[in-house]
């Protein structure tokens, strides 16, 4: 998917560009009445402006050009330029503001949408994308959005302000109005050239400046591997060829900004004034005309030029929205959701009892990854997942947590399919506890509530008794509104595992998921931890991915997974009896162990 | 303006750049000044109907040239000034990365990564700003404030200046004001948007959690409390920034109020012309950007103050591991002593490290076991001198390890962490990132040895598979194996590794220790581990507890003493059985 990215970054042809457009504008229709009462503003904006000139230009030719003026006269068109300007500001401050208010909204609703979405997305999808694209798409990509709004805003901006003063030129003088068209097309490619070169330099600076941040950030991580192979100044060479390749490309950036922007515009102003004046000048050679009206021209012209610098300028962050909008479509327009659910499930967890009949599950529809596997656990009973990586152990509690559907034959939750059940249903009667337990940032409390308002203090803190956390968590400072930092870092691995028990037990679920840690964990709460199991799974339904003895013994029967098959089942004594594969590992280390 | 000073050794670099470019600045602030006057004069000539064929060619002529000469002006200090500025950038990013390289572990522990990567970015901008926008607007304010200025004095009218310039160092303190406001709540609306990104980030990386307990509706509510805090911050900066342009008009319009009503008046008796008058109300309008600039002046000048500040902090730490003076240059060989009496982090009371006391003769094999956080990895860390302040001596060859040159010890053993970190690079260049001249044969060697070499293999472009970030994800244990021909490939006189076989199965282990067995004969390891089997064949193994040695011997006279290292044993090779030979 990012490999994607990348390429798209190059062209995306004209009619997606317009597609990709629609598709984004159609999350500001919540919000279409302020932003045509912000265009509304935007032509008034534009109206005011023209306005102002033509009053100078009254003043100057039926006042002050026929002699001795008022005082009076003169108040009053000071008085209405002023009480124009008044009006223009007005306008000006409401236009900006509900526009700007209006893009924020829009961007909310498109964060709000993509967010929904993506908790709608099942594992599948967060196995398959990185957390770190993801994570782009929901913040910056969205940030970008409002650049890409203020784009469309300098756009009306500008064309308003380009057509009005182009109006209010033809009401003075169609024949000179026509004469400055002729810069028309001189802009126009002047616009073109520069969209083809900035666009192109822009984009390489952008990917150098990334390129560069993303060797600042590396090396910044690896600097202790960096550091002990001594390896210090190849990396500064390095780095500083990044750098110097970004300062070219913003040097390019500078020099064509220079060439075909506002320098070029100003000149073209000067030269429309030439124009004006020629006009002007050579007709008054043959009969006197009146002086107002070449202010007034002048003026209008700077009107219409001034724009373009800052319409040009955001062409090249259209580009950027243009793309960033792309991005937000494919994640809204994935396809890979949560498993559905019967139409109208209803079914209740009663007793906890699981069968598995013949269930084949395979991630890529094409490679099997469990094969025809069946079995039952009755109610209160637990049952113990052995194997090698890739047998198929995860797989098993992907398919019962619902976080994968399955291709083939029949799970069964107190005789129901599971797929009656619904989803909140299944997910609040079944716990699971995962290897790595995951905290959130924010107090310990939060972290066994995770979010369920319904769950009172006085539960958590029988929680945590139970499976004894609540030694640790009663010395912290703050005890159950101790603060949990980022990933729970302050935590020892194991504290963690007791914290993420706490929660799973609090909502008292019927059935128990467990995948055991592998990781090391320190010898102070290894002891804590294996007891908390065994009373969490005292009277449920568990089902273990088994690291530890004393899990796998207990055990009401053990499947021994290979290659997605079960190759044995039993209880502990039963396969030691059969004499398998289980059995050879145990005597295995039974005789490693008198060595 | 201090920052103007404390920069003044790139101004005086860039010197003539500069020079240049402000002279072209000046130049365009005069010539600007020049179609208003020809308006103006033309205007007069056409109402007193004296204007003539040679008379308007001359004017129009004079006009046109200005037009040209200032786009060609423009362009040069457009160049010169804001090219200076990146290169500035430039300079200064080079200054910071070449610092970051140089500092010791304990820099970066008190600066995080993000830290780090922002005073690299915003305040490399903020710094930009002043040297491209900063100058610009000084030299900017101050030519074309002023020939504006005397402009209008000489040559339209004085009085008339005087009363319509009234309120415009308002422009100054409206935009220092409101550029100061918009700031503050600028930065309040970037803290929000970080707090939404926290979000997503823990939402996303705990997503299996969210949805296992199946809070997904009460996780998408908490964001939407952060995307309304987003919004509700963002509300108070538009309130502010919205504000800018119309203020400008305001200002502007009680100027230009002033000018009609005093201009009308003085028209009216015959004091100037029309011709001043245009004139004049150009010009006033050129005041409007530099006025507003001096106020936006202030501001630049105070973020990228408080900017360099910060920069110059960073630069100014220092490493507290150094080479000494006439420090031995010959590779570390022979034997290891290691003789410590104690050791605490910097600003940490703890001792994490006490009487820590071994040798290791050249050739041997020493193994080092305990529960995770007993202090082994700490040990490691001093052999590779990360840390120079603690009592004792550890001495390689007879002499003290911080009497050798860095490059005369490091690059002699071939460390592979715990954390096997692995730079967005193609799997051939991070194991030849010791010396990126080596050859494919040299690289496959390693990756043989680590028993790695087969599973690349395997990989869509095999070594030109790129890793990290945007390259496949690889398991874990493939980047350790990936570390360990890492630090093969250098062939170290002492080879560590660090915990780096917790993530391949027994086999593999095994595969892995008895290669290096073999081809490092004579050659000196140590292996820290949590697991018994990677240390077993170890010459001597010490077991470290709470930062002390609490058992030491071989394999065998360790299960003797029927201790932790035996409970351990027993218990490993009990539960890998269990588990099937996984690890």
């Amino acid at each position: 998917m990012e490999q994607q990215e990348l390429n798209k970054r190059r062209s995306i042809p004209f009619r997606e560009q317009m597609q990709i457009i629609r598709r984004i504008l159609s999350y500001a229709s919540p919000y279409k009445n302020q932003f045509l009462l912000a265009i509304l503003f935007s032509v008034a904006l534009a109206v005011t402006n023209a306005a102002l000139p033509r009053i100078i230009q009254i003043f100057i030719d039926d006042h002050l050009t026929t002699g001795t003026v008022a005082t009076q006269t003169i108040l009053l068109f000071a008085g209405l330029h002023f009480g124009v300007t008044i009006i223009r500001m007005t306008v000006w401050y409401f236009e900006l503001y509900i526009f700007n208010m209006a893009s924020e909204k829009t961007v909310q609703n498109i964060r709000h949408q993509l967010f929904s979405k993506l908790h709608d997305l099942g594992m599948r999808f967060f196995d398959q994308t990185s957390t770190g694209w993801i994570i782009t798409r929901a913040t910056n990509d969205t940030e970008a959005m409002k650049d890409f709004w203020h784009v469309f805003l300098t756009i009306i901006q500008g064309v308003f302000g380009v057509f009005i003063s182009l109006g209010a030129m033809f009401l003075l003088d169609v024949t000179v109005t026509l004469w400055i068209l002729i810069f028309a097309p001189v802009l126009l490619v002047i616009i073109r050239f520069y969209q083809v070169y900035s666009s192109r330099t822009y984009g390489e600076m952008k990917s150098k400046l990334s390129l560069l941040n993303t060797k600042l950030a590396e090396t910044i991580n690896g600097m202790s591997v960096i550091k002990q192979f001594r390896q210090e100044k190849r990396l500064q060479k390095e780095f500083e060829e990044t750098n110097k390749a970004y300062y070219d490309s913003r040097y390019s950036m500078v020099k064509i900004n220079a060439l075909l922007l506002s320098p070029v515009i100003n000149m073209l102003y000067t030269l429309s004034v030439v124009l004006i004046l020629a006009i002007f000048g050579i007709n008054a050679l043959t009969s006197p005309i009146e002086v107002g009206i070449i202010y007034a021209f002048t003026s209008y012209a700077n009107d219409f030029f001034r724009p373009l610098t800052r319409l040009m300028d955001s062409l090249s962050l259209f580009q950027d929205g243009v793309i960033s909008s792309s991005r937000i479509l494919t994640v809204m327009d994935n396809e890979e959701y949560v498993p559905e659910q019967a139409e109208n499930a209803d079914a209740h967890i009663t007793t906890g009892k699981i069968e598995f009949k013949d269930v084949s599950f395979s991630y890529d529809d094409e490679h099997n990854v469990l094969n025809n596997i069946s079995f039952t656990v009755n109610p209160g009973e637990t049952i113990a997942l052995v194997g090698h990586t890739g047998s198929g152990k995860s797989s098993i509690i992907n398919v019962l947590m619902r976080f994968y559907d399955f291709q083939q034959g029949e799970v069964l939750i107190d005789g129901k399919s599971i797929r009656e059940f619904p989803m909140r249903e299944l997910r609040q009667r079944t716990g699971l506890v995962l290897q790595d337990s995951f905290l959130f940032y924010g107090t310990i409390k939060d972290n066994i509530r995770l979010m369920n308002k319904a769950i009172t203090d006085r539960e958590i803190i029988e929680a945590a008794r139970f499976v004894q956390a609540d030694r640790f968590i009663e010395e912290l400072p703050g005890q159950y509104d101790a603060k949990v930092v980022e990933r729970g870092a302050s935590f020892s691995s194991g504290q963690k595992q007791l914290i993420s028990f706490a929660s799973t037990i609090v909502r008292d679920p019927k059935i128990l998921i467990l995948d055991e840690a592998t990781a090391n964990i320190d010898t102070e709460t290894e002891s804590l931890i294996q007891e908390g199991l065994e009373r969490m799974r005292r009277g449920r339904t568990t089902v273990a991915i088994a690291h530890r003895l004393s899990t796998i013994r207990d055990a009401d029967q053990i499947l021994v997974l290979d290659k997605g098959h079960i190759i044995e089942r039993g209880t502990h004594d039963e396969l030691i009896d059969r004499g398998g594969s289980y059995k050879g590992m145990y005597e295995l280390q039974n005789i490693g162990l008198q060595t | 303006m201090g920052i103007f000073k404390r920069l003044s050794w790139f101004f005086k670099q860039e010197k003539k750049s500069y020079l240049l470019g402000i002279v072209s600045l000046v130049i365009v602030a005069i010539l600007q000044l020049i179609p208003p006057r020809i308006i103006g004069i033309v205007v007069d000539e056409i109402e007193t109907a004296s204007i003539t064929q040679l008379s308007l060619t001359t004017w129009l002529a004079i006009l046109a040239s200005t037009a040209v000469l200032q786009y060609v002006l423009r362009y040069i200090w457009r160049v010169r000034i804001w090219g200076n500025a990146a290169k500035l950038e430039q300079i200064v990013r080079k200054q910071l990365f070449d610092h970051f390289t140089n500092m010791d572990n304990q820099f970066f522990q008190k600066y995080r990564t993000g830290d780090l990567m922002a005073h690299a970015t915003n305040d490399l901008r903020g710094l930009r700003m002043v040297a491209g926008g900063g100058i610009l607007t000084l030299a900017d304010a101050i030519s074309v404030g002023l020939t504006t200025l005397l402009a209008m004095l000489f040559i339209v009218d004085w009085r008339l200046t005087l009363i319509a310039i009234i309120p415009l160092p308002l422009l100054a303190v409206t935009s220092r004001v409101l550029g100061k406001k918009l700031h503050l709540r600028f930065r309040d609306a970037q803290a929000a948007f970080s707090h939404l990104n926290d979000k997503v980030q823990e939402s996303i990386q705990g997503i299996k959690v969210i949805k296992t307990f199946g809070q997904e509706k009460e996780d998408i509510e908490e964001f939407s409390k952060q995307t309304d805090n987003v919004v509700a911050k963002n509300k108070a900066v538009y309130k502010i920034d919205s504000l800018f342009d119309p203020a400008i008009t305001f200002i502007m319009g009680i100027s230009y109020f002033l000018t009609i009503f005093i201009g009308g008046l003085l028209i009216s008796g015959n004091e100037i012309t029309i011709g001043d008058f245009v004139t004049f109300i150009n010009y006033i309008g050129m005041l409007v950007w530099p006025m507003f600039a001096i106020g936006r002046l202030f501001n630049i000048i105070e973020r990228g103050s408080a900017s360099y500040d910060r920069i110059e902090t960073l630069l100014r730490e220092e490493t507290a591991i150094e080479e000494r003076h006439g420090a031995i240059d010959h590779p570390i060989t022979g034997d290891l002593s290691f003789k410590l009496e104690s050791f605490s982090y910097p600003e940490d009371e703890v001792e994490t490290l006490r009487d820590i006391d071994f040798r290791l003769n050249a050739g041997g094999t020493l193994g080092i076991v305990g529960k995770t956080g007993a202090g082994k990895t700490t040990i490691l860390k001093l052999l590779l001198r990360e840390y120079d302040a603690y009592k004792g001596k550890i001495e390689y060859g007879g002499y003290d390890i911080r009497d050798y040159t860095l490059d005369a010890l490091l690059k002699q053993v071939g460390y592979v962490p715990q954390d096997n970190y692995l730079f967005s690079d193609t799997i051939r260049e991070n194991i030849r990132f010791a010396d990126p001249g080596l050859s494919q044969e040299a690289v496959e060697a390693a990756a043989k040895l680590a028993d790695i070499h087969q599973d690349i293999l395997e990989l869509p472009n095999g070594y030109d598979t790129e890793v990290g970030e945007r390259g496949v994800s690889l398991s874990g244990g493939q980047k350790q194996r990936i570390s360990i021909a890492r630090a093969i490939l250098i062939n170290p006189e002492l080879m560590i590794l660090d915990d780096s076989l917790s993530a391949v199965d027994a086999q593999t282990e095994e595969t892995i220790l008895s290669g290096l067995k073999d081809i490092r004969q004579g050659q000196t390891t140590i292996i820290a581990a949590h697991r018994i089997s990677s240390v077993m064949h170890a010459e001597e193994i010490i077991v470290i507890d709470e930062g002390s040695i609490i058992e030491r011997g071989t394999h065998k006279s360790l299960l003797q003493q029927n201790g932790w290292y035996k409970d351990m044993y027993e218990q490993q090779q009990l539960e890998r059985a269990l588990k099937g030979g996984e690890a």
